[in-house]
C-alpha cells in the first residue's frame, strides 16, 4: 500500500529528529567541573553521629570497646576487692621490705 | 556513614538528591554525570547556542543543588523540575536578547558520532538543519517538540513541565510539526532525503 503523504512527512521528520538524538552536545570538561564544584559548595554537611557513637568509633568498634570495658571491670575489681581480703600471716611472712631506708620512721621522732 | 560509594544506573534520580541533601558526595557526582548532559542538550535545544546552553545548565543544576534540601519525595520527577527550571531560564535569555536573534555561526559543531563519515556528514547536516528551523518556531512549540520528539517524553509529563493541558501540548506539537515539515521540505536536496520513500 502507498505511504500516504501525511505518513511520509512524518518518516522524513522522523529522521530529523533522529539525527538530533544522535549528535547531542557533549557538555565541557569546564562545565562539567563548575557543576560539581557548586554541588560541593552547596551540599549539606552529613549530619554528625551522636557522642557515643563517635566515642564508640574512636576507640574502634564495638570488639575493642568489649576489651576496654572488661579491663577497667577488673582494674575496678583488683583495686576495691583484693584489700578486703586481706594479707594473711602466711602470706605476711613472705613479704619483704626491700628499702626499709625510706620507710618513715614515725617512732624515731618521738 | 553507612553510604555506598556509587549508585547503579537504576537508582532514582530522587533517590539520589535525597542522598545528596544528606551529605553524601558520590550522589553528588552521579546526579551531575546523569543530569547535566540532559539539561545542557535541552537549553542547546530551545536556544541553539552552544555556550549560552552552557550556562544555563550550570545555573539549573545550581537551582537544583540549592533545591535540595527542600525537595519533597513524590511531589515532582527531579527531571520534570529540571527541564522546567531549564525552559524557564532559556525564556529569559531569549526575552533579553530580544530584538536580537542568535546567530547560526554560534551553533557549535556537534561531537562525532559514532556511524561512518557520509552518514555522520548526513546526520550533522540534518541536525543542524533541524536546530535552525527550531529557532524559528515559536517558543512554546518549540519546546513542546523538542520535549516530545528530541527528549521523547510522554504528553501529561510535557504537560506538567509546560504548565499547560494534554490537549494544548497535542496542539502545540501538531503545529510545530507542521511548520518543521514545511520548513524542512524545501530542503530536501541538500539534506540529502529527496529520494527517500
Amino acid at each position: 500500500m502507498p505511504m500516504s503523504d501525511d505518513r511520509r512527512e512524518d518518516v522524513r521528520l522522523e529522521a530529523f529528529f533522529e539525527a538530533a538524538r544522535a549528535t547531542p552536545p557533549e557538555p565541557s570538561p569546564a562545565l562539567m567541573a563548575a557543576v560539581l564544584r557548586a554541588a560541593e559548595g552547596l551540599q549539606p554537611a552529613a549530619p554528625r553521629a551522636p557522642l557515643t557513637a563517635r566515642l564508640r568509633e574512636a576507640f574502634g568498634g564495638w570488639p575493642a570497646l568489649a576489651g576496654l570495658a572488661t579491663a577497667a571491670a577488673a582494674g575496678v575489681w583488683i583495686g576495691t576487692a583484693l584489700p578486703e581480703a586481706g594479707i594473711g600471716a602466711a602470706e605476711a611472712a613472705y613479704l619483704v621490705d626491700v628499702a626499709p631506708e625510706l620507710a618513715f620512721d614515725l617512732a624515731g621522732d618521738f | 556513614m553507612a553510604m555506598p560509594f556509587d549508585y547503579p544506573d537504576t537508582t532514582p534520580d530522587e533517590a539520589l538528591l535525597a542522598a545528596f541533601a544528606a551529605g553524601d558526595r558520590a550522589a553528588a557526582r552521579v546526579l551531575t554525570m546523569r543530569l547535566t548532559p540532559r539539561v545542557l542538550a535541552h537549553a542547546y535545544r530551545l536556544l541553539g547556542n552552544r555556550a549560552e546552553a552552557e550556562e544555563v545548565a550550570q545555573e539549573a543544576m545550581l537551582r537544583l543543588w540549592r533545591q535540595a534540601p527542600e525537595w519533597r519525595a513524590g511531589e515532582a520527577k527531579v527531571t520534570t523540575w529540571l527541564y522546567r527550571v531549564t525552559a524557564n531560564l532559556c525564556t529569559d535569555r531569549r526575552r533579553r536578547a530580544r530584538g536580537g536573534t542568535v546567530p547560526l555561526d554560534a551553533v557549535p559543531e556537534p561531537p562525532d558520532p559514532q556511524p561512518g563519515v557520509a552518514e555522520r556528514m548526513q546526520m550533522r547536516t540534518r541536525a543542524d538543519a533541524l536546530q535552525g528551523a527550531l529557532g524559528d518556531l515559536p517558543e512554546r512549540q518549540r519546546q513542546a517538540v523538542v520535549l516530545r520528539h528530541i527528549e521523547g517524553l510522554a504528553n501529561p509529563e510535557i504537560a506538567e513541565i509546560m504548565g499547560a493541558s494534554i490537549e494544548a501540548v497535542e496542539s502545540l506539537t501538531t503545529r510545530g510539526r507542521r511548520a518543521l515539515t514545511e520548513a524542512l521540505g524545501t530542503r530536501k536536496e541538500e539534506l540529502g532525503y529527496a529520494d527517500e520513500r
